[in-house]
């Protein structure tokens, strides 16, 4: 078993600098929208792949399909406020409180889903990963960011942040074929409003969730005999 | 719409990768051109008529803000139309800006296809062999999503009978709307649970388990797998042997027009066309028989 994980992850890691080569060999012009959509696709990969190997409860997998549906109801019954989603804020209480693979999961799984209602694109692979990472790094913080309702608010800004200008990346990468620099930046600042409206809308939800989601969700651990990683 | 999204999933999926592979990386004008006209042919098939009104607004002003704005940004080419504020704004780049705004237009309008044919369940019984776990997060999430909606309605419908949300003010809203939301999710996740363990008494899990299956693999489909596959070759090698190379920059180059270039034009013009000349013969057919009844 042990060696069976640890042959997929090598042949993970050439992988990646296959694809590098391959676009820079295969196409000389928009080489690098290829290669990073490839990338982004193979960067989910480790993570589904552990989460299918892992031989977690049943529970667990239920749990993320109910957090995925509820972010996806979520995004649609918010769709009259455009940018203010519950989407990041249930993606990091998930992380929080159930460990940074459940966050990741969620995040990514969110949204293929809610692009079924929202428009498939080659941008799906970038929103997966951009929300997989938002949960998983706020599993890994998940301790410090539980104490203080500060840092919460901090993580919630960062992830808007984050989010917004992953996303201007790839818009770039995908037009110009090429970073563009003084293009990503002219992305970058006619998105700030987007950006303020996203970093803004996950502190609000943060700061008003995760108190009593929080609660709830200890509440089923308890009820129910979870064990939720920390 | 009929016709071309009854074939198999795994052709369909075949079909629309090759389209967006070329589509997305040969910058080809013709080609660009193509893949807008067969997209655009597609949606109107897909998108029943007098609902397209918003659709085709909103697709314009992306080409257009598309299009307009990449003379801002780049400044590669050696025509300079004019001079603003010191940068030149290039002839080159208006024609490249134009070029990337078809192919951003087109490649939506192809994922505004695919989500119409490649319903989830087809999705689920693609994935859902080599991996059962993540199959099943996402079956029961899509489940999960009009079971809340529901939910969610009857939760705030009770909450009102109970006086809430008589109130106009709007933090009194905002916080009877959190208080249903909070609701959900309480009662969502409990109704996990109690799933997962109903799933478990149930043997979910255990060795031996068979699977059921809607779709079956047709002659007509190993049919259209092989016209697409062998369209798709045709356009990679004529792509890989440079004939149908075409620069913008720094000089827009002269659109190769040699005989192995018009035939790659043409394979990827039956290709990005098949749904539409699936959908036209399907058409006749049914005409045909009809007369004859």
């Amino acid at each position: 078993m042990k060696a069976k994980k640890w042959v997929s992850y090598g042949i993970f890691c050439l992988l990646i600098p296959a694809v590098v080569a391959g676009g820079a060999l295969l196409f000389e012009e928009k080489q690098y929208a290829w290669v990073s959509l490839c990338a982004a696709v193979l960067a989910c990969v480790p993570f589904f792949l552990h989460f299918e190997r892992k031989t977690g409860s049943t529970q667990t997998l239920i749990l993320v399909a109910a957090m995925v549906a509820l972010s996806v109801v979520g995004r649609i019954l918010f769709t009259p406020l455009p940018g203010f989603k519950p989407v990041t804020a249930l993606v990091v209480i998930t992380g929080m409180y159930f460990g940074g693979e459940a966050g990741f999961m969620t995040g990514a799984l969110s949204a293929v889903i809610s692009n079924f209602w929202f428009g498939q694109g080659p941008w799906t692979p970038f929103q997966m990963v951009s929300w997989g990472l938002i949960g998983f790094i706020a599993g890994l913080l998940a301790s410090p960011l539980r104490r203080s309702s500060i840092l919460l608010a901090v993580y919630g800004l960062f992830s808007g942040a984050l989010f917004s200008l992953l996303m201007d990346t790839w818009t770039v990468l995908w037009q110009d074929g090429y970073f563009n620099l003084s293009r990503y930046w002219g992305y970058v600042l006619s998105s700030l409003p987007w950006m303020a409206v996203y970093a803004l809308s996950n502190v609000i939800f943060l700061l008003l969730f995760t108190p009593l989601v929080g609660k709830v969700l200890e509440r089923i651990k308890t009820k129910y005999g979870l064990q939720g990683r920390r | 719409m009929k016709a071309f999204a009854n074939y198999h999933p795994a052709v369909l999926l075949l079909y629309f990768l090759s389209v967006l592979l070329v589509g997305m990386f040969i910058t080809n004008p013709v080609i660009q051109l193509t893949m807008l006209l067969g997209a655009v042919l597609f949606c109107i098939m897909c998108t029943p008529s007098g609902r397209s009104a918003g659709g085709i607004a909103f697709y314009v002003s992306m080409f257009l803000l598309v299009a307009v704005t990449n003379p801002l940004f780049s400044h590669n080419g050696v025509t300079p139309l004019f001079y603003l504020n010191g940068n030149p704004v290039t002839l080159e780049a208006f024609v490249y800006g134009a070029a990337i705004a078809v192919m951003v237009v087109g490649v939506m309008l192809w994922c505004r296809c695919y989500s119409a044919v490649m319903t989830s369940d087809k999705f689920l019984y693609l994935f859902g062999r080599a991996i059962p776990k993540l199959a099943l997060v996402l079956s029961m999430a899509l489940r999960f999503i009009p079971m809340f909606k529901r939910q969610l309605h009857k939760v705030s419908r009770a909450q009102k009978a109970m006086g809430l949300y008589s109130s106009k003010s709007l933090v009194d809203k905002f916080r009877s709307a959190l208080r249903v939301f909070l609701a959900m999710i309480s009662w969502s996740l409990e109704n996990a649970i109690d799933t997962s363990a109903s799933m478990k008494a149930r043997g979910y899990g255990l060795p031996g388990r068979t699977r059921f299956s809607l779709f079956r693999f047709r002659a007509a489909d190993g049919v259209l797998a092989a016209v697409s596959v062998l369209l798709l070759g045709l356009t990679l090698v004529g792509t890989a042997a440079g004939a149908t190379a075409f620069d913008y920059y720094p000089r827009i180059s002269e659109l190769p027009l040699t005989p192995f270039a018009v035939a790659v034009y043409a394979a990827f013009g039956v290709l990005s066309f098949l749904p539409f000349i699936i959908e036209i013969r399907e058409a006749f057919v049914w005409k045909y028989y009809i007369s004859k009844m």
